[in-house]
């Protein structure tokens, strides 16, 4: 391998880019725009509004259960009112008037104890579902002051952070991990695909340029961007510069301030990693491509998987055991596991788990670089 | 690190400096070259004349290395392709231009010097003058005209003043004008000491070159000038004699 022209063709590289104003955006602007969307998302939403209607259907039982549920519910913000019957509840359901209906009844079969069944409109699962847990609460509540007797609280405690903790603080390693490669692969894809179709792959393949040396040219120059929009990021997420009111501006603050407790160096060096294998994963893929498009449509089967399954959304102990076998395999599992150690644990390289991130992320983009190198062949047609 | 090998000077001048021997290529069923023997010599300008598909860019790509041949072999200053130290000996100007239309043309031009291992400014401001395109060296690219564009293309295939150059269909797009300089330059480099091989279906650019081979079908059905050729057909010009030629090999099939 020539240092000379890996230098020469990393320099082209970034050349190329430099000039590409709109991808730059997309590089810097996207990511910050967007974390800052979910951060400002996860940390302002607010508590759901119960706005309850009560049926009684069990007579003097239910009306003594009603009116405890009923102060507990009043005293978490619901606001509720009683209504004949369950379709005059459904009614008010349907017309937006209630959020949820509670219908007290008895239930024959259980010999005759009371039963308490809550009816949501279906449309929003996750909305609707918290407002379920909120009458579960408040049942819990009107269950102990009915009976005189406490009620035992659960506390959360967690081994590394604290379960009260900012939520962006988990969310937060998933997301920069995530963008560092989709807009590596992305920029790389297209970038390659422009080499293969104008013709200067085929040039470059006359030269005494090799394939090794075309892969590590991009890698540098990629990787180049890569680790500034890492940086870039990395300062927006952790760091928070305030500034003080000025005049009639109100204060406010620069950064979304998430606390980490390990090296950030450390957690730089896996989304480094990371994006390394995702400029090889760019070019490899582009050798299927014909199009500029088609580099974007192998987004859903190449990207959306590692989204779903990397613990991005999901928590990965959560996915059904047929999909572990696959979250295994992903890169970007690896990236997201590697920073939450880093992040909330506060790992160091002495951390086994970490350990295991890192080489996997390593042998991940050597693996992807090597068949890069041979898919750049020299028969391109 | 690539090995740069000296290649004896008489080297150029005894043997040829390109010699293809029985030369086949096969994709699936199509034999895109079918039996292909050459020698060119130094220091002339040879065209590979043919219409569209008849596999003169394969022919090219043969002898330049970017693809192996399915049996035969190809030499290039007496080193057999594909062979990557001798590709530095080697200009090849694209049937597509092959440029990065996001760079400055200087920036082209360094680049592909950098490849073949050419550093500094006095390669580029050379090629830059063999085209003519010293007044745009700072344009980016994508705002040349296709005229220039070819033209920086042809720089690129010269900036590391190779001894052998392959031009695949360099005239095409160009406008008459610009055809007439491209052929000088061609005539000057060759009379400087490279060898040209130029492809081209254009027939009329065919009596520029010092000897002309004649591709049909994947094989050579001609060689000689073009005085020669249109004196072996019986024809007056080298379109029909190209017809003449094609369909009495047909025939003796």
């Amino acid at each position: 391998m020539s240092r000379r022209r890996v230098l020469a063709l990393f320099r082209r590289v970034v050349a190329e880019i430099r000039r590409d104003r709109p991808s730059l955006a997309l590089l810097f602007i996207a990511p910050i725009v967007i974390t800052g969307l979910v951060t400002f998302i996860l940390r302002e939403s607010q508590a759901p509004q119960v706005t309850a209607v009560v049926v009684n259907l069990a007579g003097q039982r239910g009306e003594l259960v009603g009116t405890a549920l009923g102060t507990a519910l009043r005293e978490g913000g619901a606001t509720i009112s009683d209504v004949a019957d369950e379709p005059t509840a459904i009614a008010a359901i349907v017309a937006g008037t209630a959020s949820i209906g509670i219908v007290i009844g008895t239930d024959a079969t259980a010999g005759g104890g009371l039963t308490i069944t809550a009816i949501t409109n279906g449309l929003d699962p996750s909305g609707e579902a918290s407002q379920v847990a909120a009458v579960g609460r408040a049942m819990l509540q009107a269950a102990g002051s009915a009976s005189g007797a406490t009620v035992p609280a659960v506390r959360h405690a967690t081994v590394y952070g604290a379960p009260s903790d900012d939520p962006v603080t988990t969310f937060a390693p998933a997301i920069v991990g995530f963008f560092a490669y989709f807009f590596v692969y992305v920029l790389t894809g297209v970038s390659f695909l422009r080499e293969r179709t104008g013709g200067t792959l085929e040039r470059l393949m006359a030269t005494p340029v090799t394939r090794g040396e075309v892969v590590a040219g991009y890698t540098l120059g990629f990787g180049l961007f890569a680790t500034i929009q890492v940086a870039v990021l990395m300062l927006w997420t952790l760091g928070s510069l305030h500034i003080p009111a000025l005049g009639p501006l109100p204060s406010f603050s620069i950064g979304l301030g998430v606390a980490v407790n390990g090296s950030p160096m450390l957690a730089f060096v896996v989304v480094v990693l990371l994006a390394v294998g995702a400029v090889s994963l760019g070019i490899f893929l582009s050798t299927f491509a014909r199009t500029e498009l088609q580099v974007i449509q192998f987004i859903p089967i190449v990207l959306a998987p590692q989204f779903l399954l990397s613990g991005v959304l999901f928590p990965v102990s959560n996915l059904p055991s047929i999909l572990q076998p696959l979250v295994a395999i992903m890169p970007l599992n690896y990236a997201v596991d590697g920073l939450r150690q880093v992040f909330i644990r506060g790992a160091d390289l002495g951390v086994p788990a970490l350990q295991l991130d890192l080489v996997v992320l390593g042998i991940v983009a050597a693996f992807f670089a090597t068949i890069a190198a041979l898919t750049i062949r020299r028969d391109v047609v | 690190m690539a090995l740069q090998v000296e290649v004896p000077l008489e080297a150029a001048g005894s043997t040829p400096a390109i010699r293809a021997h029985d030369l086949v290529k096969s994709f699936g069923a199509l034999r895109a070259v079918d039996g292909v023997t050459f020698d060119l010599a130094a220091g002339r300008i040879y065209g590979i004349l043919g219409p569209n598909g008849s596999g003169k860019t394969t022919v090219i790509r043969l002898l330049t290395g970017l693809t192996r041949p399915s049996s035969g072999w190809a030499e290039v200053l007496g080193t057999r392709m594909p062979s990557r130290s001798n590709l530095s000996r080697i200009g090849y100007m694209t049937q597509a231009d092959g440029v990065y239309a996001a760079l400055t043309v200087a920036e082209n031009l360094r680049f592909f010097g950098a490849t073949y291992g050419v550093e500094g400014d006095e390669p580029v401001a050379h090629a830059l003058e063999v085209v003519d395109l010293a007044d745009r060296r700072s344009s980016i690219v994508g705002t040349l005209s296709g005229g220039q564009r070819r033209r920086l293309s042809l720089a690129c295939a010269l900036v590391h003043r190779p001894p052998i150059l392959f031009l695949d269909e360099p005239t095409v797009g160009v406008d008459p004008l610009l055809r007439v300089q491209f052929w000088s330059h061609f005539r000057a480099l060759a009379d400087a000491g490279t060898t040209i091989v130029v492809s081209s279906h254009v027939m009329d650019e065919a009596d520029r070159c010092d000897e002309l081979l004649f591709v049909r079908s994947g094989t050579v059905i001609a060689r000689g000038t073009g005085q020669e050729i249109r004196a072996q057909a019986g024809t007056p010009d080298l379109e029909q004699a190209f017809v003449r030629l094609g369909s009495a090999v047909e025939a003796t099939r």
